[in-house]
């Protein structure tokens, strides 16, 4: 016998039928999307329509609210972004982009009919069926309404499921307001919106004053029986969401049923260059959903 | 010397900006545009990206009319610093060349010497000119970007004109040479008993120095967030003396921001 | 498991019967540092006598072989407004590693773990880790090395055989049917009880000689503890954060991805760089944002990886104890000497 090594192609060697957390092939694959639509929400934020090209692969793309993937532009760059649409729509999701800089801002000047490359669903989403029968609080400052767009389409299409739903949503000025062609639809469906901005213009006749106050007189005068079964969904800068998870503590929200969003640098999504890690813990993979007691666990989370 | 008149480029569709480019040089070696030209697998290539208006080195004809300026050498002379201003004045983007662009250079060591008659007389002989102490351009003008390196790396300058072209951000390392020495596998020049500045000087030249067995002299500055006091003690504790580690410090003008280097000894 | 004992001159006969017909990567020696002390590398090698079977620890450990600094995850041909993206996983042949130590193998069992066991396994490494083959040999505990508080001074699994130095014959453990196969090549014995215990003899004799040590007691929880503890900024005083740890490393696997165009416009790639998480750009996201902007931050995570949270995912340390990064570190930090000044909390 001749002394030597066979080369051992791992690809053709892997089982067939894998799941793709444990397929080889999927590490790098892209699945080709197109971009069906833009639209621009304001001077910093558009929104992404994107399909995946291939029927069968469409079919097969499902994803939880909460979770992200990433966006590729060959040469350009690749970035992790939260899906901002109802996980019920197989194979297509809008993206809510801001301008900051390498890809996004190349990403402002392609047109429609442009195509991407996109890898995911990763990372842990809100659990929405545990949520069932409950009060919810959807709250949200800034693009932090981003990854709750997802959630909320989910309220919606199944709304009886839940009891008393409430967004609680700031910005800092009246022109940062986003999806605001949805607010109507979202009343209709019997969920109470409490916008704030930190500072008016002159056409703006809603409240004026910080997303902690909002919240308070939703809280206020409430009995142990909606503490008790209510889930907050929170998403927004650090700062926000620390304010806002210790108020909802005070009021004896228990942690476990408070979830936040965390982002940190990314570069693969999947476990593996260790940027987006907080303290010793993955994002890409624990997170970006926690819920709030883990988040008090973790070393350098806020 | 111009590329072929071709219709604009696109890149995945998007049409591409074609800027028109001019190069400048104030005192220096010029070795910095040679670099651009020397590449000649990628020049036509890179030249079919940008429209060059004004080359010293290779053209006769030059024009005011440019939105790229790239500035080499660094500024010596008043008359100097009145051209740079009206470069400046011209150019959308000023991109500083170079070591002597961006700190002075080589060039700076004479403000070193308290005496600045003597230093004329020891450099400019029996011809007196006008000559105030060395400047990088950014002491005179508003500099928007810069291409460290004595000399530059070819390779960068394409890299961040493709970028510019394209309206990609422009990414310069913010590490230290240490990084692109290990990958290349050198042995460290410390464990030769040579100095080395690589664990504070900017990346992006792939190490140059340590790959021909000699010690970085941080011709491309400090990396960010280098720690220029410790890699002083580190050096001394090795058994440097104050001026070697001070020449080396001093050489490119990159470090002389830091208060290790203000405290400098007299020379 | 199945032992042999052969000849020592039986090496270069196997050495040369896998050379012949492989790509075989072994120690040799590069140079001599300043006190003369040779400075070894893994390299490609063809001649048996270049191979330096008694090296020491090499600078940098044969990581180039399974995780480049420096590789292409994918290229793309772009056309028009379309692109072709191919994806490549940069192996195509199997290579033999001659002589690795007992903390160099353990450390593949350690990127195992995360890289091939765990969700997610990453074909660029599983390729490579695929087309190994690996022999071990033991070595000669340096005062640097305390892979035995690491549990990595021994290997019992992740190579192919294992040889020990018994003075005039090598002792062999034999792992794979593929070593075994090897090994008909040449003329090996099976060992007698007298041999067993000149191996016992061996391994104790080698026990003896191992001089660091680090207290991992309860370590993962400590560090917890002394999150905010002092002695971090002390030592981020000190460090030049310039990576060099992470790159000679064995176990150290985090990286960054990169995308260029070619200056043709036809075609781009998409990079990953090994990187470090010391490098001040190492948790910065657009805008700017660092959420670790001092040294001593970055360096505190460096250990939080390796001493916390890969023994919360695997029940062991992302260490093996070789002790490279404290001999290459410029600023003298070592892992001993950090832990121990933790563990000592606000004493120092
Ligand atoms: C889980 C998650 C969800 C996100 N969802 C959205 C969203 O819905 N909408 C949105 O506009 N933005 C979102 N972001 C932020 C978005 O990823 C960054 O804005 C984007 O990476 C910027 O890339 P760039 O190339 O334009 O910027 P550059 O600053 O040029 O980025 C360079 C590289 O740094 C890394 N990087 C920079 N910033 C970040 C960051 N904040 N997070 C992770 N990696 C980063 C990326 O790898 C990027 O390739 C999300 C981030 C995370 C982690
Ligand atoms: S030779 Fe210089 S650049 Fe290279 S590792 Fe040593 S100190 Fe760093
Ligand atoms: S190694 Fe140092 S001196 Fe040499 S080219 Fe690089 S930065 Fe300049
Ligand atoms: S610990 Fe040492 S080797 Fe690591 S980054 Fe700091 S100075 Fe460099
Ligand atoms: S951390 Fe240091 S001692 Fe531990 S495995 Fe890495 S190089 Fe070796
Ligand atoms: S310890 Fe730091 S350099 Fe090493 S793998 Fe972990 S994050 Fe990367
Ligand atoms: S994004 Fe790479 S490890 Fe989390």
């Amino acid at each position: 016998m001749k002394p030597e090594l066979k080369f051992v192609d791992i690809i053709s060697q892997q089982p067939k039928m894998q799941k793709r957390k444990n397929d080889l092939s999927s590490f790098e694959y892209t699945y080709r999307a197109e971009i069906t639509s833009m639209y621009q929400l304001t001077d910093m934020e558009t929104l992404y329509r994107i399909q995946i090209v291939n029927p069968e692969e469409r079919r097969r793309f499902a994803f939880i609210p909460g979770q992200f993937l990433m966006l590729e532009i060959p040469g350009i760059g690749e970035a992790p972004f939260s899906i901002s649409s109802s996980p019920s729509i197989h194979g297509e999701v809008e993206l809510c982009i801001r301008k900051a800089g390498n890809l996004t801002n190349f990403l402002s000047k392609v047109g429609r009919g442009a195509i991407v490359g996109i890898r995911g669903p990763f990372g842990t989403g809100f659990p929405m069926e545990e949520m069932h029968g409950q009060n919810i609080l959807l709250i949200a400052g800034g693009l932090g309404l981003v990854p709750l767009r997802s959630p909320i389409a989910y309220v919606q299409e199944n709304r009886s499921h839940f009891r008393e739903v409430n967004i609680v949503y700031g910005t800092k000025s009246p022109q940062h307001l986003l999806f605001t062609y949805q607010y109507d639809v979202w009343i209709k469906d019997d969920i109470n919106l409490n916008i704030i901005v930190e500072k008016a213009d002159p056409s703006w006749i809603g409240s004026v004053g910080m997303l902690t106050d909002t919240l308070m007189k939703i809280l206020e005068g409430r009995d142990n029986e909606f503490y008790h079964n209510t889930y907050a969904i929170v998403c927004g800068p650090p700062v926000m969401f620390k304010f806002v998870c210790n108020m909802l503590n005070k009021f004896n929200i228990p942690m476990q049923k408070m979830f936040v969003s965390l982002e940190r640098r990314m570069h693969c999504g999947m476990g593996k260059c260790c940027r987006c890690n907080v303290g010793s813990t993955y994002t890409c993979l624990k997170g970006p959903v926690f819920d709030y007691w883990t988040v008090m666990n973790l070393k350098e989370a806020i | 010397m111009k590329a072929k008149e071709s219709e604009s480029k696109t890149y995945l569709g998007i049409p591409l900006y074609r800027p028109k480019v001019a190069f400048f040089e104030f005192s220096s070696c010029e070795g910095c545009q040679l670099q651009i030209i020397n590449n000649e697998n990628t020049l036509l290539d890179f030249l079919s990206l940008v429209e060059v208006v004004n080359f010293r080195e290779a053209m006769t004809e030059k024009s005011d009319d440019y939105e790229i300026a790239f500035v080499e050498g660094s500024i010596t002379r008043n008359d100097e610093a009145e051209r740079l201003k009206k470069i400046r004045k011209n150019a959308k983007i000023l991109v500083a060349l170079g070591s002597c662009a961006c700190f002075g250079g080589v060039n700076q060591l004479k403000n070193r010497f308290n005496n600045i008659e003597w230093v004329k007389k020891q450099v400019y002989g029996k011809h007196p000119i006008d000559t105030a102490p060395v400047r990088a351009l950014e002491e005179v003008v508003n500099v928007d970007l810069r291409i460290y390196g004595c000399p530059i790396k070819k390779e960068e300058v394409e890299k961040i004109v493709l970028h510019v072209v394209l309206g990609k951000s422009i990414d310069i390392p913010k590490y230290p040479v240490c990084m692109e020495c290990k990958a290349n596998e050198n042995i460290c020049l410390f464990d030769l008993g040579e100095p080395c500045l690589g664990p504070i000087t900017r990346a992006g030249c792939d190490s140059w120095c340590p790959n021909n067995n000699a010690g970085c002299w941080g011709c491309r500055g400090p990396a960010e967030d280098a720690n220029v006091g410790y890699m002083k003690k580190i050096m001394k504790e090795k058994g440097f003396s104050e001026k070697t580690i001070l020449e080396r410090l001093d050489c490119f003008g990159g470090f002389a921001q830091f208060p290790e280097l203000k405290k400098k000894g007299k020379h | 498991m199945i032992f042999r004992i052969f000849e020592k001159k039986e090496l270069k006969n196997l050495f040369e019967i896998l050379a012949a017909h492989n790509k075989v990567v072994g120690p040799v020696e590069i140079g001599k540092d300043k006190q003369c002390n040779p400075i070894y590398a893994f390299t490609e090698v063809s001649d048996f006598n270049s191979i330096k079977l008694d090296y020491t620890t090499t600078k940098l450990p044969a990581k180039r072989y399974f995780l480049p600094f420096h590789e292409d995850l994918s290229t793309f041909r772009i056309k028009d407004n379309n692109w072709q993206k191919t994806i490549d996983y940069n192996a195509d042949r199997p290579l033999i590693f001659f002589g690795l130590h007992p903390c160099d193998i353990n450390a593949l069992n350690k990127l195992d773990k995360v890289l091939l066991h765990s969700v997610f396994p990453m074909p660029y490494y599983v390729a490579k880790r695929k087309n190994m083959f690996i022999i071990g040999i033991d070595c000669v505990p340096q005062p640097f090395c305390f892979c035995r508080s690491m549990g990595s001074d021994t290997a019992l699994h992740g190579f192919d055989m294992f040889i020990t130095n018994l003075g005039t014959r090598y002792f062999v453990e034999i792992l794979t049917d593929t070593a075994y196969n090897f090994l008909k090549n040449i003329k090996t014995e099976e060992p007698k009880e007298k041999d067993h215990i000149l191996y016992m003899k061996s391994a104790a004799e080698r026990n003896k000689k191992f001089t660091a040590k680090v207290d991992t007691t309860d370590l993962a929880k400590i560090l917890d503890m002394e999150f905010q503890s002092d002695v971090w900024k002390q030592w981020g005083d000190k460090c030049l954060a310039c990576g060099t740890c992470a790159n000679v490393c064995p176990t150290c696997y985090c990286y960054g991805v990169e995308e260029t165009v070619d200056i043709n416009l036809k075609s781009a790639r998409k990079t990953k760089m090994l990187h470090s998480c010391n490098l001040i750009d190492f948790a910065e996201v657009a805008g700017g944002h660092n959420f670790r902007p001092e040294r001593h931050s970055r360096l505190k995570y460096r250990y939080y990886h390796k001493h916390r949270g890969f023994v919360e995912a695997f029940e062991e340390s992302l260490c093996v104890g070789c002790g490279r990064c404290g001999e290459s570190c410029l600023a003298g930090i070592k892992v001993p000497e950090v832990i121990a000044s933790v563990r000592g909390g606000k004493k120092r």
